[in-house]
């Protein structure tokens, strides 16, 4: 009897126990696909990165194949995080994924993606811009990064604010008087003055355009440091936010929220960003639609973002996934995922062909935001985007620390030049 | 106790011999009112997050961007939960939270009671020495492995997979070690011997006379587990590359990254993650905390 | 069963003693395996989650690893370029500053407060569920709300100062270097006050009230019972509350990393990397530059840390009385927990 009733027992309670080791011991291999149906193929993209209409379209059927899409946003707590913790962790990787115009960040690990050209990549090269194009390779020259758009990149500005300042408010204006840095700073004083507004955000902004807006980056394509040659285009950007900082033209707002908060009640009278920033402005302030114009930035227009789509290694059906990547990058495709979530064209064609039209809906007043874009794609420099990149990070912080924790530039610039020194030879870079 | 409070007893009384004599009822009344008045600000501070929350949660977000900040609710709760709604799936990370913290603390509710009842009362070799082992895992901070687990679960195949929070925690030294000395003291040896004598093996010793008796020591143990389990972040965040499979924590952080832009929604998912919680804490708040100074005073 | 009605009040039990196991049946450790097989879980579990990650992180650390290419071993290169790398050290400095502004005025508040809630009230339940809910509620929710409330722009912090102090006044809570330490450790003043404030409370209704009630008739101060006989008494608890917020303290993350996560380069810790702590660092690393390698190595160190700050804290709490780490180990946390366990049984009546 206790025999009997003790064995019972013991069932019962190991029971409890097995139960849920079973759920892990069932799972011993967690999916390596996001979804186990082999006619689906799961996208990752973040909310404005592709266009909803082509995605609706490829989640019936991906045309000329017979696998569909389905497009997922993953949950973004920094999207390179998620996209590596995945590969590293060899599980819920997705069949396609976009990835931002950071894409060397994923060179060391290249065997991780599909070359494209084994599907034919190289007969589209002549289709995008070449400047584009060229980031997608790897430095063993496989194609493994496909364009979407581009980021033309602009000075957003408020017009009445800058009208009540007394300043030139008309985007012409405003374009002349701001052709050198120095002169936008000069500008951004009189407007601190007359009004207490901010030209930009902060000083992190600025560095990160102005540097955009560089032929010449943090290295040469040899992976040589650039940063600390004389007269480096670097140094350059980090005088010019030096000198925008000293003359108070920067809100020093760090967290979006401040500067959502500050676009909406006009303190920050301006911006400078890519065409895609239009769609985000218009969520956050929609209440000051048809007050923004935009103007050229000083020297030349940059390019801001603009992202690509790769074919992670444990992909399905990559043939499908390459159909559907050329099926939603074709010019006419560009042009309608400008026309209605203001992605700019990566390839010409779209640009020529006519469909585009101006999608701001009167948020630029009279203005013609289409035009204007399309004139400062023309001037965007072709830069080299080194796997490094991301080390160089210590300069963007380093110009946080100036503006924000009120550090001596000198002292910032040298700690920076050294932090990124001492990473790079980590990772066996003469530094 | 009562060891601590003889020996510094008598100095102490001896010190305030002293001070002899004038009990003013006005000092006592002043006393009173400062007490008051000290503990009100304390739970003013300790409750107005809360409050600020759900103001935050009803209004648009260029209300909540608006200076000064209107600190009054506005009408916008349902429109931010539909907000919510739209844009992450928060009934499935919710749904998941109730799963993980729910496994968690049945599994450590089971498995500790069960070492405890060992620990406390039986002898075997190697008692003490395991028991030591058990002690100084209780110092080891849980976020000290994160990479090697990460990969541990990679080999594993758990990445992504619910199981990889619950299973690592599903028993614990700080349970075994409270439930421990609960039944040191509260379950007699007679009761257990006289088990032992109708003929009850270890097993049903335990499941009709160490469970019984430790049912409020379980009960505070599980809802402790419950909720660490729900607010874990840091490992959830790392381990759940699932888009399908997130905890109101990691679902609740990522609508903070992605939308920024509409802080209504924030703080309306903010505002669900927590409500469960507080439920299960001022429902099980009985075995949680009411009665610990009682229960002192009288150990 | 009647087991549970015939529960032995516990201030008149007697001193129980384990039983052994009988010794009747089969020899050897066999006779044991119930008892064997009962703690079995937790140590099966410790081994695969627990201890073999801690060993395999010193495997890791000793490589370069990004997690998805080839493992490379390097010796110690992680822990020489540790040794050198500035934002390391300063991640150490900020999470000893934070938990130095954070541990002292908890602490003393939460001592206050169980102080003043000890002194014979009412609503005494209600009180304990409104400084016990901070403790509950979770910090990613929580670090959004102290965000917004904190906010340069729009935060509740900064319109009082304003209220108060004229348009001129409001403090850069989320970009200062000082203001970053300062609203994490208000964070962490807030969150856990209201625990340390019940555990002191437990432990005040420990103290013999005839101790109090003579104190009270012979007409002393408030204040003089609080500093004359509720801290002396408390010694034990208080460094049971050192140690947990220590613990508690070296591995801060969440807050840091809800609260400065949207800023220029996330988890860095925002302006000057003031809130920059050394889980937050190690996360940092592993995650967002997947340097396992040197994440792993940087566990390692705060490893070393918790160790070494463990042994301070028994030293000077303890002093030379019971200086062996093992014995004292036991006691504290005994004392602690058996309270805890007395009133939760107590709850159930």
């Amino acid at each position: 009897m206790a025999v009997l009733s003790r064995r019972s027992l013991l069932t019962g309670a190991g029971g409890l126990g097995l139960l849920a080791l079973s759920a892990g011991l069932t799972g011993c291999s967690s999916q390596k696909s996001i979804s186990s149906n082999p006619d689906e193929l799961v996208l990752w993209y973040w909310n404005r990165s592709m266009n909803p209409s082509a995605l609706k379209d490829a989640s019936h059927r991906i045309p000329g194949t017979d696998r569909f899409l389905n497009p997922e946003m993953p949950p973004n707590s920094g999207w390179d995080t998620k996209l590596r913790t995945s590969l590293a962790g060899d599980a819920y990787i997705p069949d396609i994924t976009a990835i931002n115009s950071n894409v060397s960040l994923y060179f060391p690990d290249e065997e991780m993606f599909i070359d494209l050209n084994e599907f034919g990549a190289k007969d589209l090269k002549d289709d995008y811009f070449p400047w584009k194009w060229n980031y997608g390779l790897t430095p063993t020259g496989r194609m493994c990064f496909f364009p979407i758009d581009s980021g033309p990149t602009g000075f957003y500005y408020r017009a009445d604010v800058f009208a009540k300042a007394g300043l030139p408010s008309a985007p012409d204006e405003v374009s002349a008087a701001v052709t050198t840095w120095d002169a936008w700073i000069e500008f951004g004083k009189r407007l601190k003055a007359k009004t207490g507004s901010y030209m930009l955000i902060d000083a992190y902004q600025l560095f990160t355009q102005i540097i955009n807006a560089s032929p010449e980056r943090y290295y040469s394509k040899s992976g040589r440091p650039l940063y600390s040659e004389k007269n480096s285009a670097v140094k350059e950007a980090w005088d010019i936010t030096v000198r925008a900082i000293k003359a108070g033209v920067l809100g020093n707002q760090q967290l979006p929220t401040d500067q959502n908060a500050a676009w909406i009640s006009g303190k920050t009278a301006g911006h400078i960003e890519a065409v895609w920033w239009a769609q985000i402005l218009l969520d956050t302030a929609p209440a000051t639609k048809g007050k923004w114009r935009l103007a050229s930035q000083p020297v030349r227009a940059g390019n801001s973002g603009g992202s690509f789509l790769a074919i992670p290694h444990t992909c399905k059906d990559p043939k499908a996934a390459y159909d559907f990547i050329v099926w939603s990058q074709s010019a006419d495709r560009q042009a309608q995922a400008y026309n209605e979530v203001q992605l700019f064209p990566s390839t010409p064609g779209a640009l020529t062909s006519g469909r585009m039209k101006d999608a701001s809906k009167g948020f630029f007043g009279p203005q013609n935001s289409l035009d204007f874009f399309k004139r400062q794609a023309e001037t965007v420099p072709a830069a080299f985007i080194s796997t490094y990149e991301q080390i160089a990070n210590f300069f963007t912080t380093q110009i946080v620390n100036v503006e924000a924790g009120g550090k001596d530039p000198d002292r910032a610039w040298d700690d920076a030049v050294n932090q990124t020194n001492r990473v790079l030879r980590k990772h066996g870079v003469n530094a | 106790m009562t060891v601590m409070a003889t020996t510094a007893a008598p100095e102490a009384i001896q010190r305030f011999n002293d001070h002899e004599g004038s009990v003013a009822r006005r000092r006592k009344l002043v006393t009173r009112i400062v007490t008051h008045a000290c503990i009100w600000v304390g739970v003013i501070l300790s409750l107005f997050p809360f409050y600020w929350l759900f103001a935050m949660s009803t209004q648009t977000t260029a209300q909540i961007f608006g200076f000064p900040p209107d600190l009054f609710p506005s009408n916008q709760l349902l429109a931010n939960i539909q907000g919510v709604l739209d844009n992450v799936n928060i009934f499935q990370a919710m749904l998941n939270s109730f799963i993980v913290s729910g496994l968690c603390a049945l599994l450590v509710m089971f498995f500790d009671s069960l070492a405890a009842f060992t620990f406390a009362k039986y002898e075997f070799p190697g008692k003490n020495a395991l028991f030591r082992v058990l002690l100084v895992t209780f110092l080891i901070p849980a976020s000290l492995s994160l990479v090697p687990s990460f990969v541990l679960m990679s080999k594993l195949g758990w990445v992504g997979e619910l199981q990889a929070l619950i299973i690592p925690g599903a028993a614990n030294a700080f349970g075994i070690f409270l439930l421990r000395q609960f039944c040191e003291t509260s379950v007699p040896n007679e009761l257990i011997e006289s088990a032992r004598i109708d003929g009850a093996g270890f097993f049903r010793t335990y499941w009709s006379i160490g469970v019984p008796m430790m049912r409020g020591g379980i009960a505070f143990l599980g809802i402790f587990t419950f909720i660490s389990a729900w607010n874990d972040y840091v490992w959830p965040l790392v381990v759940l590359v699932n888009p399908g499979t997130q905890t109101l924590q990691t679902a609740l952080a990522s609508l903070n990254t992605s939308y920024a832009t509409n802080y209504g929604w924030v703080m309306a998912g903010a505002l669900i993650s927590v409500l469960p919680l507080i439920a299960i804490f001022i429902i099980g708040s009985r075995h949680f905390i009411a009665n610990i100074a009682a229960g002192a005073v009288k150990g | 069963m009647t087991a549970h009605t015939t529960g032995v009040p516990l201030r008149s039990k007697p001193r129980n003693t384990p039983i052994a196991a009988s010794k009747t049946r089969k020899n050897g450790f066999l006779r044991w395996w119930p008892h064997y097989l009962s703690i079995a879980p937790f140590y099966v579990l410790f081994l695969v989650f627990g201890a073999f990650p801690i060993v395999f992180s010193i495997v890791i650390s000793f490589t370069s690893w990004d997690g998805m290419g080839k493992m490379t071993f390097v010796g110690l290169d992680q822990y020489s370029y540790l040794l050198g790398d500035s934002l390391f050290w300063q991640s150490v400095w900020n999470t000893f500053i934070i938990w130095v502004i954070s541990t002292i005025p908890m602490l003393f508040i939460a001592l206050v407060i169980a102080f003043l809630l000890h002194q014979n009230i009412r609503m005494k339940s209600f009180y304990r569920v409104a400084f016990f809910i901070p403790n509950v509620t979770s910090m990613v929710a929580m670090a959004i709300v102290f965000g917004s409330v904190f906010s340069d722009q729009f935060g509740l912090a900064n319109s009082f100062l304003k209220w108060i102090a004229g348009s001129d006044a409001g403090v850069q809570w989320l970009t200062n270097p000082w203001g970053i330490k300062v609203t994490i450790a208000i964070m962490v003043i807030w969150r856990f006050t209201g625990y340390n404030a019940i555990i002191y409370l437990a432990g005040l209704q420990a103290i013999s009230t005839e101790l109090y009630d003579s104190a009270r008739v012979d007409g002393a101060s408030t204040w003089r019972i609080f500093s004359r006989i509720t801290v002396p008494l408390l010694r034990p608890v208080i460094l049971f509350t050192v140690i947990t917020s220590t613990i508690g303290g070296l591995s801060l993350f969440t807050e840091p990393q809800v609260l400065l996560g949207n800023t220029g380069v996330p988890n860095l810790g925002g302006t000057n990397s003031a809130g920059l702590t050394i889980v937050l660092y190690q996360y940092y690393q592993a995650f967002n530059n997947f340097d396992f390698g040197y994440g792993s190595a940087i566990s390692w160190a705060l490893f070393v840390l918790v160790a070494v700050f463990a042994l301070i804290n028994w030293r000077l709490v303890m002093g030379r009385r019971e200086d062996q780490l093992g014995q004292v180990a036991p006691s504290l946390i005994s004392r602690f927990t058996a309270r805890r366990a007395a009133a939760t049984k107590e709850s159930t009546r």
